[in-house]
C-alpha cells in the first residue's frame, strides 16, 4: 500500500503536463475528425453519382442492343438519336461530378487535384460510359472512336473538360467494346444480316491485335480483359463461318423454293431427290476419305 | 461415320423435311419451322468471293484509321507509364535513406537509455537529408497531378513519417504534428509545393510509430530503464484517445487503428508489471 502512495504523488506530477499534451492532442485530432468526415460525405457523393452514371452507360448499350440491328434504316436512325439523348443525360451527371470538384477550395487549385484525388471514385462509371459512348459511337460511324473524341464529348460547353480520360481508361473502355460488339454482330447475324459480323470480325481483330502489343506489365487489368476479347472474337468468327455458310443458303434457297414449289404436290419427288442428295454427299465423303 | 450417315439421323429426328444438293452444299430444309441444316460444305462458290474481296478492300481502310487511332493512343500510355517509372526510380534513394533511418532507430531497442538521444538525432539528419531529393520528385509531377501519382509517394511518406514521430517522441515527448514532419521532410519549399503529406498518410504514419512502442517498452525494462514504460503508456493513451475521436470507415487507416488497442494493452501490461513490483517509484 505504501508503493501505491508514493505512486500516486509522481503520476499526479506527470498527468499535468500529460493533460495538456492530451487536450492539445484532442483539439488537433478534432480538425482531422472534420477534414475527415468531409472527404467520406464527398466520397459517397461521388460514389453514388458513379454508380448512376454505370447504370444510365447499361441502360444505352442495352437499348442499342435492342434496336440497332433493326433493318428498317429509320427504325435504326431513331435507335442511334435516342441513343445520343441518353448520352447527353449521363453526360449531365460528368457535370455534377464537376460541380462536386470544383466546389472543393473554393475552385482553386485543390479543385484541380480534386479529379485525381477521387479518380478512383470516378473511374467505374467513367469506364461503363466510355463502353457506352464507343459502342454508340461505332453503330453511328462504323469506326473507333478516337481518344480526343472521347474527351471531347466529355468536355462542357465551352472545351473545358468534365473529367479527364487517360489512355489508360481509354484502352480499358475500348477492351470492353469488343465485348458488346461481339453481341451486337450474334444480333446482327439472327437477323439474316452476314456484312455486319463480318465487319465486326475484322475490327475487333484490328484492336486485338494493337492491345497484344501491350505488355502486360504495363497495363495489368488489360489482359485479362484481353482474355475477354479472345474468347468474343472467337464467338465472332464462329458466327461468321455460320454466317458465310447462311449467306450461301440464302442463294440455295431460291432453288429450293422454286423446286419446293414445282414438286409442292409430289412429295415422294422430294423424298426421292432427299434420299439421292443424302447418298451423294456420303459417296464423296468416302471418295475423299480413299483418296 | 460419314457425315451422310450423321445427316440420315438429323432427317430422322425431323418429322417432315426436304433436302437438296446444290453447289457442292446438302440442304436439309425442315418444313416445320423452315430452319435449315447444312450438312456438307465445299470451298466457298467463286461468286461468293468475289464480293468478299469487295468488302475487304472498304475494310482495309476503316482498319487504317482504327490502326492509327489505337497506335497514338498506345503511344500516350506508353508515356504515362514512362513517367510512373521514372517518378517511382526518382523515389528509391528517398526509400534508401528511410530504410537507414530505420535502422538507426531500431538501435533504440539494444542501446542503453544515455545513448537514445544520440540514435533519434541521427535519424532526423538521415532524414532531412531527403529534401533535395524530394525537389527532384516534385519536377517530375505535372501541375495538379500529385494524388496522380500519390500511391507510388504514399508507402515512402508514412515510412518516414513513422521515423520522425518516434525518433521525436523519444527527444521531446510529444506527437510530431503534420506540418512539422512535412517541414523536416522538406514538402514547404517553393520547389516542392506539389508534393504534400496527405492527413490520410499523416495519420496511419504516427500509427506505425505507435506500433513500435510496446516492444520499446518491453525492452527498455530489460535494460533497467523503468521511466521510459511510463512515458510510453501515457504517449499511446493519449494517442489512442486521440484516434478514438475520428469517424473512420472499413480502411486502411481502420485497420491500422484496430491495432493501437493491442499496443495501448501491452504498453499498460509492462506499466502493471512494473507497479506491482514497486519499480515505478520515483528514485532517491
Amino acid at each position: 500500500m505504501a508503493d501505491v502512495d508514493t505512486l500516486m504523488p509522481s503520476e499526479a506530477g506527470s498527468s499535468s503536463s500529460t493533460l495538456s499534451r492530451k487536450q492539445h492532442l484532442m483539439s488537433t485530432f478534432e480538425s482531422y475528425r472534420s477534414e475527415l468526415d468531409t472527404d467520406n460525405e464527398r466520397r459517397e457523393r461521388l460514389i453514388i453519382t458513379s454508380r448512376s452514371i454505370t447504370q444510365l452507360s447499361k441502360k444505352l448499350i442495352f437499348h442499342l442492343h435492342r434496336n440497332a440491328t433493326s433493318l428498317s434504316p429509320q427504325l435504326k436512325e431513331k435507335c442511334l438519336r435516342e441513343g445520343r439523348s441518353k448520352e447527353r443525360e449521363i453526360w449531365t451527371l460528368f457535370k455534377k461530378i464537376r460541380d462536386e470538384l470544383d466546389s472543393i477550395g473554393n475552385g482553386g487549385d485543390e479543385a484541380k487535384e480534386g479529379y485525381w484525388r477521387w479518380n478512383r471514385q470516378v473511374s467505374p462509371g467513367l469506364e461503363e460510359y466510355i463502353e457506352g459512348l464507343s459502342f454508340l459511337y461505332y453503330l453511328e460511324h462504323q469506326s473507333l472512336i478516337p481518344l480526343s473524341e472521347v474527351q471531347k464529348t466529355l468536355s462542357d460547353e465551352e472545351g473545358e473538360a468534365l473529367v479527364v480520360v487517360t489512355p489508360e481508361d481509354y484502352i480499358l473502355g475500348m477492351s470492353d467494346l469488343t465485348g458488346e460488339l461481339m453481341r451486337y454482330a450474334t444480333n446482327a447475324l439472327s437477323t439474316g444480316d452476314h456484312n455486319t459480323p463480318l465487319e465486326v470480325c475484322e475490327f475487333v481483330r484490328t484492336v486485338k491485335s494493337h492491345f497484344d502489343g501491350i505488355p502486360p506489365h504495363m497495363l495489368y487489368k488489360l489482359s485479362k480483359k484481353q482474355e475477354e476479347t479472345t474468347r468474343s472474337l472467337e464467338k465472332i468468327e464462329r458466327g461468321m463461318s455460320l454466317a458465310q455458310l447462311s449467306s450461301l443458303a440464302f442463294h440455295l434457297c431460291y432453288a429450293l423454293r422454286l423446286r419446293l414449289i414445282e414438286f409442292a404436290d409430289k412429295p415422294e419427288v422430294l423424298a426421292m431427290m432427299a434420299k439421292r442428295a443424302l447418298e451423294d454427299t456420303a459417296e464423296k465423303e468416302d471418295k475423299g476419305r480413299d483418296d | 461415320m460419314s457425315s451422310g450417315k450423321r445427316s440420315a439421323e438429323i432427317l430422322q429426328s425431323i418429322p417432315s423435311f426436304y433436302l437438296l444438293n446444290f453447289a457442292g452444299c446438302t440442304l436439309i430444309v425442315s418444313d416445320a419451322d423452315s430452319s435449315i441444316f447444312l450438312v456438307h460444305h465445299r470451298r466457298s462458290s467463286p461468286s461468293n468471293s468475289r464480293t468478299m474481296t469487295h468488302a475487304h478492300l472498304e475494310m482495309s481502310s476503316r482498319a487504317q484509321t482504327v490502326t492509327e487511332t489505337l497506335s497514338s493512343v498506345i503511344e500516350l500510355l506508353e508515356n504515362d507509364q514512362n513517367l510512373k517509372k521514372q517518378i517511382r526510380e526518382s523515389i528509391e534513394p528517398i526509400d534508401d535513406l528511410s530504410r537507414t533511418a530505420t535502422t538507426e532507430l531500431n538501435k533504440l531497442h539494444s542501446a542503453p537509455f544515455s545513448q537514445h538521444q544520440q540514435i533519434c538525432q541521427n535519424a532526423i539528419d538521415i532524414i532531412t537529408k531527403t529534401q533535395p531529393l524530394w525537389n527532384d520528385v516534385a519536377k517530375l509531377i505535372p501541375e495538379h497531378e500529385f494524388y496522380r501519382h500519390q500511391f507510388a509517394l504514399g508507402p515512402t511518406m508514412r515510412n518516414l513519417t513513422t521515423s520522425i514521430v518516434l525518433a521525436r517522441f523519444i527527444l521531446h515527448d510529444d506527437l510530431t504534428p503534420a506540418h512539422t514532419t512535412s517541414t523536416i521532410l522538406g514538402l514547404q519549399n517553393d520547389s516542392t509545393t506539389i508534393l504534400q503529406l496527405s492527413s490520410e498518410d499523416y495519420l496511419q504514419g504516427v500509427i506505425g510509430a505507435v506500433n513500435e512502442l510496446p516492444r520499446l517498452s518491453i525492452n527498455a525494462v530489460t535494460s533497467q530503464n523503468f521511466d521510459l514504460p511510463i512515458k510510453i503508456s501515457s504517449f499511446v493513451n493519449d494517442i489512442f484517445a486521440s484516434y478514438s475521436l475520428l469517424n473512420l470507415r472499413n480502411d486502411a487507416l481502420r485497420r491500422k487503428f484496430d491495432s493501437l488497442k493491442y499496443d495501448l494493452k501491452r504498453c499498460e501490461d509492462v506499466v502493471y508489471d512494473l507497479t506491482l513490483r514497486g519499480l515505478t517509484k520515483p528514485r532517491e
